[in-house]
């Protein structure tokens, strides 16, 4: 089924067209398209290029456009709009309406121009006349046939220059221009209304209509009263016609069903099934027309209009033409060259094209018809379920291995045979009569199965649920039905084989990709498998630090690609499996042919199910397979590719084919703005900060990144000694404030950022941080100089106030110059001193309570002296991380903790911390200085023995303590703790 | 200089759909048709064959490596409707986890930033968006999107930890809190971001552009700058540059990097976010540069000879690639 690609060549979409009519002129060079405003010009030897338009004022919409036939006139095309018929020139890329053709009363259903007179347009209208008019004389029709009835199509005949043809409802009436007076022939058609009519391409008598009543019908109008062959479809069809080459047909549906969106190929000599369906257009087809062969080229060409808005394209290769000619039987048998079968069609095409004046006759098909006519417009009666089923029959699907499928549509019944290991099953599944409509089959195991009874009711309730889930929704069930039945009787068999293999063992591993896929399909066909994107089977993605890795489709596969050719967008388009493309159709077919035709050869066809390859190198196949492939596949690949096909064919059989194409990995860290030797040679020596910016100078200028090499020298001078800021912030303004100093830097930084260079922006900051140790609260314990000296013990003012020791360890608090171990020394104890504090929501942090304005303008100038714009410390860690995760994959682990030193390491968030404790007297827990079971106060103080009701500290480590002030005073002279205890609380609290 | 520096026959009996190299560029892992994903230790130009693997039911379509601090990890995901996550241990490649939850094809998987431990988000055909985290003790924790993109969702990619808008207003002093942010893009044509809020996983923004199904998104790294870049690519050919200066991330503009003329299927970011790269059904890579006045320029073009390298493996010997500012 995979062979049912989308096969257009080329795709355009024309989203504001809206139109309703297209026509390819008789050169094939343009398409023009009828919207209600413009109508669109496109050149098909280019069409995605814009297209020209033609502007139109006219509430009506385009019923009927068509080029004229002649090369003379081939620039000329009409088209009619309600009453009228205007006729529009276009050359040189201009075009504009000429002529306007009045006559009718009511709107016109149909025009044609002559094959024979190039000045002659026949129109057809419901006003029952229809014109024939001279293109010279526009005033009135040259000639008027009263047809009493209205008339839906009017056509001339290929052959013979004064027939013509027009269809009233069912009829249809041949018409000599000759006799104008009354209609030459009458044929009683069909019974419901005919949409479409087309002339035989080389006979004069043939022709072919379809109609409402579900049908396309042959005919020779000198045997009026009996069609040559029926073509039956189960939904009505909108326009049957020949194709150029010989005995084919195509087909689209009525647009106002909307139900399928693809055209039908058919030969005509075998009405069983088509031979091809193109499938692409997401809506119905609303006109589709032949471009005239190319000089040279033995394809033909089917450009389509949809309602989707897109204009198609598709190639009709000779192989595809030839399926119309030759018979399938034939075709899968004889295993010749490529090279040969290119020619072929060509003479048996000509040879078959000189006798097709009534080939058709010989291949009618009367039971056949006959029974299909009778059931049409009733699928629920005996003959529409056996038509239904036979066309699921003929679709389905079940090259399993081991399975065998006897399939009676006319009993509504079938055998499913298979045997797995030493297990025989026989299984009847019979169907309903109002199946797929909500009716399930029933499934019945029949002797010699030979598996036990358990399993039976096991796998009976599977395909139960499996069937009813499906008729539900009115899908056929067989196949999923079928694979459900492989799949369960693999999964078990498997088991039993070799209760061993683990789970990912695939039960056979010699041809794993025939085990395992059933099991997938069956469900694929839920409705949201419908979605799933076409995979992607070329990508590119960077890797590691400086890697591009990327994989592509084998050359043998890579598809030099026309411009326009798109790739499909979901792997549905692979198969047209799920989605029942051609359910709407009624195919009468064997199921052997069917099945021979669209799986290929029988190796693949179960892997063919779903695989992507498919898509991509169906020419390589054996040949005997490939040509059945090709059908559907050749159309896209160019010429080049042929020749390819033609050299590498002889060696196919023996020759894996070669699906997977190569792993690239491409070394791109030039184009990088990070180089892996500069984080190398780097080095940050915090001690000689000159000595550090100019070794990095260097080792830029080595690379080559002389404009980081100047940016060190930069560096180096702004770390100048003489640049270092002066404590004192009324001496001078600090270099950071001058233009070369902080702003300088800032635009330094905003320049590599704006490429990406994180190492230079990442080892700026490091070394502007190491020039300038910022005083706050994250840098690196052991960077502080002793700045006691400098900060006023202001913290004295707020005697509630103490750093707590247990929240943010030994370089904690902001402005505290000395560590908590050297507390002793500290002129300042109180805040530095170890002891908890009982009231905890006393803690803050130190610089919200400054009042004195001295504390503040040295805090600013703090903040003015360093280069590094504090504000955006955390964006400087941040490049100094990423700088540090591009070291670490580069395996420069010791580089990268070098730069993290200098990134500051923002203390965890404070959530607060409350001491708790143990009630002296009821020994409750307790918080805070009252217990809430005895409201006693909690807590009393080692030295006076009073209960502590305001600020009070004790020791973390024996729980000793007391009034704030009582051990201040014990421990200026006392190192153990005072309750007598012997811990040494100085010591241990610290941590 | 551009070169290349490994050519690796996968030895894959069907297409390839993935390629991927672990965190130091020293493993590979591909994944195929052919349902397997193979592991290849390519150090030094070399190609062994690491590991096989076999599991997978249907196609492989995605591959990613986890960050090495959680061990060798790797994850998988299937047209069978699976997700799974090898792991080597002591030299052998096992199954980790298996996860089941999805109703089709699994079109994307993509580890979080190591800062939110181990956790995995899944993109399938059925709509729904998956978030497995590992939670210790081989358990796995579950968070279903469910219909996140009606008719299926094509790709998803997370935000860098550091998302440097919302830092830089942060009160100083305080350890940023990092929010899980990822995007996705799916078959209705719509880009999305998504955004944990007290565990629970919000539409955040729903970026509109494309007119036909998005194939893959690519939250660009961060290197601390205060801008969020996201790429998309879609059927329509279309690659969009998505970016955001808003610290609160509500503002994205878009801006068109060019219009191919087959479906764009990939787009990669540089380690350092500044080069894009791009890839789809024309079999074509083509590299993208932002300059500094912020236009977006095509940079693998012929006239720079080193960079032609990537041209040598298309098959039509006149590189045809993109012309810059087209």
């Amino acid at each position: 089924m995979a062979a049912r690609w989308s096969s257009e060549n080329v795709v355009v979409e024309f989203r504001d067209a809206q139109a309703t009519a297209m026509s390819v002129d008789c050169l094939g060079s343009h398409a023009v398209l009828s919207g209600r405003r413009f109508l669109y010009l496109v050149n098909l030897e280019s069409p995605s290029e814009p297209s020209r338009k033609i502007g139109r004022q006219s509430k009506w919409d385009v019923g009927t456009v068509q080029w004229n036939p002649h090369r003379s006139e081939a620039h000329v095309f009409a088209a009619s709009s309600n009453q009228r018929v205007d006729l529009y020139s276009w050359r040189d890329g201009c075009g504009e309406a000429h002529t306007s053709l009045q006559g009718h009363t009511r709107v016109i259903s149909d025009l044609d121009w002559s094959w024979f007179e190039p000045e002659f347009l026949v129109t057809s209208s419901v006003d029952t006349y229809i014109y024939i008019w001279d293109t010279r004389d526009t005033r009135k029709p040259t000639l008027a046939l009263s047809a009493v009835a209205g008339a839906s199509q009017v056509k001339w005949n290929k052959k013979n220059q004064n027939l013509l043809a027009s269809s009233h409802d069912g009829d249809v009436r041949i018409w000599d221009k000759r006799k104008p007076n009354t209609a030459a022939e009458y044929v009683a058609a069909h019974l419901s209304k005919i949409h479409g009519l087309d002339w035989h391409p080389d006979s004069e008598f043939i022709f072919a209509t379809s109609s409402q009543d579900n049908s396309v019908r042959f005919w020779d109008y000198r045997q009026p009263r009996k069609y040559l062959n029926i073509l039956s479809c189960q939904v009505p069809v909108w326009k049957a016609r020949y194709t150029p080459f010989s005995n084919g047909l195509v087909t689209v549906m009525v647009p106002q069903l909307r139900r399928e969106n693809s055209l039908l190929l058919w030969s005509t000599l075998d009405l069983n099934s088509p031979v091809h369906a193109f499938v692409g257009h997401d809506d119905v087809v609303l006109e589709f027309q032949w471009r005239p062969q190319k000089e040279g080229s033995k394809d033909y060409q089917l450009v389509t209009w949809s309602r989707d808005q897109t204009l198609r394209i598709w190639r009709v290769d000779p192989q595809l033409q030839k399926l119309c000619v030759s018979d399938v039987q034939e075709d899968l048998m004889d295993g010749m060259s490529l090279t040969t079968e290119s020619e072929k069609p060509l003479s048996s095409q000509e040879s078959e094209g000189q006798q097709s004046g009534g080939p058709a006759s010989e291949s009618l098909q009367d039971q056949d018809s006959s029974l299909s006519a009778g059931g049409l417009q009733d699928s629920a009666a005996g003959s529409g379920l056996a038509q239904t089923l036979q066309q699921e029959f003929s679709l389905v699907n079940l090259q399993i291995r081991n399975v065998n499928v006897e399939m009676d549509a006319l009993n509504h019944s079938c055998v499913v045979s298979a045997h797995f290991g030493s297990h025989q099953v026989h299984l009847v599944v019979k169907f309903p009569a109002q199946y797929p409509n909500n009716a399930a089959p029933t499934f019945q195991f029949v002797s010699p199965t030979t598996i036990p009874s358990a399993m039976k009711t096991k796998i009976q309730k599977i395909l139960r649920d499996t069937s009813l889930q499906k008729v539900k929704r009115n899908q056929n069930c067989l196949e999923p039905c079928v694979r459900q039945l492989v799949s369960c009787l693999e999964s078990d068999m498997t088991q039993e084989d070799s209760p061993a293999s683990g789970p990912f063992v695939l039960s056979n591993p010699v041809t794993p990709s025939l085990q395992a896929f059933p099991r997938v399909t069956n469900t694929y066909g839920s409705y949201q498998d419908a979605n799933i994107p076409f995979p992607r089977t070329s990508g590119a993605r960077f890797c590691g630090t400086g890697c591009l890795v990327y994989f592509t489709r084998p050359t043998t596969m890579h598809r030099s690609v026309p411009p326009t050719e798109p790739t499909p967008r979901s792997l549905s388009a692979l198969s047209a499996y799920h989605s029942g493309v051609l359910t709407p159709m009624k195919m009468r077919s064997e199921s052997q042919s069917t099945l021979r035709l669209y799986s290929g050869s029988p190796t693949r066809s179960d892997k063919d199910t779903v695989s992507i390859s498919s898509f991509y190198y169906k020419e390589r196949l054996p040949i005997s397979a490939s040509r059945r492939w090709s059908v559907q596949t050749l159309h896209d690949w160019p010429k080049s590719r042929r020749f390819k096909t033609k050299r590498e064919g002889t060696d196919y059989g023996n020759r894996p084919i070669k699906l997977a194409g190569k792993v690239i990995i491409q070394e791109i860290s030039c184009l990088l703005p990070v180089h892996k030797t500069l984080g190398e040679n780097y080095i940050l020596n915090m001690n000689d900060i000159q000595e550090t910016c100019q070794k990095n100078a260097a080792a830029a200028l080595a690379v080559g990144r002389r404009d980081v090499a100047k940016v060190w020298a930069l560096a180096s001078a702004a770390t100048n000694q003489d640049l270092s800021p002066d404590s004192d912030p009324d001496m001078e303004t600090p270099w950071a404030r001058h233009p070369f100093g902080r702003h300088l830097l800032e635009t330094l930084l905003d320049h590599y950022s704006q490429i990406s260079d994180v190492q230079t922006l990442a080892m700026l900051c490091s070394v502007f941080k190491a020039q300038a140790p910022p005083p706050d609260s994250y840098t690196l314990f052991g960077h502080h100089t002793s700045r006691s000296s400098v900060f006023p013990p202001h913290h004295a003012r707020y005697p509630s106030y103490t750093s707590s020791s247990v929240t943010s360890g030994s370089c904690s608090s902001t402005s505290d110059s000395i560590t908590t171990t050297t507390w002793n020394s500290g002129r300042d104890s109180e805040h530095a001193n170890p002891w908890g504090e009982s009231s905890p929501d006393d803690y803050r942090y130190v610089n919200q309570g400054y009042t004195d304005p001295r504390e503040r303008e040295r805090e600013q100038h703090e903040m003015n002296k360093r280069l590094l714009d504090p504000a955006n410390t955390l964006q400087f860690d941040d490049f100094k991380k990423c700088y540090g995760e591009i070291l670490y994959r580069w395996g420069l682990r010791d580089k990268r903790a070098e730069v993290l030193k200098f990134a500051s390491c923002p203390p965890e968030p404070h959530k607060g911390i409350e001491f708790g404790v143990y009630c002296c007297h009821c020994r409750s827990q307790a918080r805070g200085t009252q217990c809430a079971v005895c409201k006693r106060l909690t807590f009393q103080c080692a030295i006076c023995h009073v209960a502590v009701r305001g600020s009070s500290n004790f020791c973390l480590s024996c729980g000793h303590g007391g009034h704030t002030s009582h051990m201040m005073d014990w421990f200026r002279r006392q190192d153990e703790c005072p309750a007598g205890c012997g811990c040494h609380c100085l010591l241990q609290s610290t941590f | 200089m551009v070169s290349v520096i490994n050519t690796v026959d996968t030895s894959h009996e069907d297409m390839i759909h993935d390629a991927q190299m672990d965190y130091y560029g020293t493993r590979l892992a591909t994944c195929s048709s052919d349902r397997t994903v193979k592991i290849f230790d390519v150090r030094n130009g070399g190609q062994i064959l690491v590991a096989d693997l076999r599991g997978h039911e249907g196609p492989v379509w995605q591959v990613a490596w986890a960050h090495p601090m959680f061990g060798n990890i790797l994850a998988s995901c299937s047209y069978d409707r699976k997700v799974i996550i090898w792991k080597e241990e002591n030299g052998s490649w096992d199954k980790m986890y298996e996860y089941t939850g999805h109703e089709s094809s699994v079109n994307s998987v993509c580890w979080g930033p190591y800062e939110f431990g181990l956790i995995l988000a899944c993109g399938s055909s059925d709509g729904a968006i998956s978030l497995l985290t590992f939670t210790g003790d081989q358990q796995w924790d579950v968070k279903k999107i469910s219909n996140a993109h009606t008719i299926g969702c094509n790709a998803v990619s997370w935000a860098p930890a550091i998302v440097p808008g919302s830092l830089i207003d942060q009160p100083s002093g305080q350890k940023p809190n990092y929010v899980k942010r990822f995007v996705s893009g799916g078959c209705d044509n719509l880009v999305k971001l998504w955004k944990e809020e007290d565990g629970q996983w919000k539409e955040d923004q729903k970026l509109e552009a494309h007119s036909d199904w998005v194939r893959d998104v690519g939250w660009a790294p961060s290197i601390g700058l205060p801008t969020s870049t996201i790429a998309s690519c879609s059927q329509d050919g279309r690659v969009f540059i998505w970016t955001c200066d808003d610290p609160a991330g509500n503002t994205w503009t878009a801006k068109l990097l060019h219009k191919f003329n087959d479906v764009v299927w990939h787009v990669s970011w540089s380690i350092t976010g500044n080069i894009l790269a791009v890839s789809g059904g024309d079999n074509k890579v083509t590299l993208w540069k932002e300059s500094m006045d912020g236009q977006w320029a095509c940079i693998s073009d012929v006239r720079d000879e080193r960079i032609n390298m990537l041209d040598i493996w298309t098959e039509n010997k006149t590189p045809t690639m993109m012309k810059p500012g087209l």
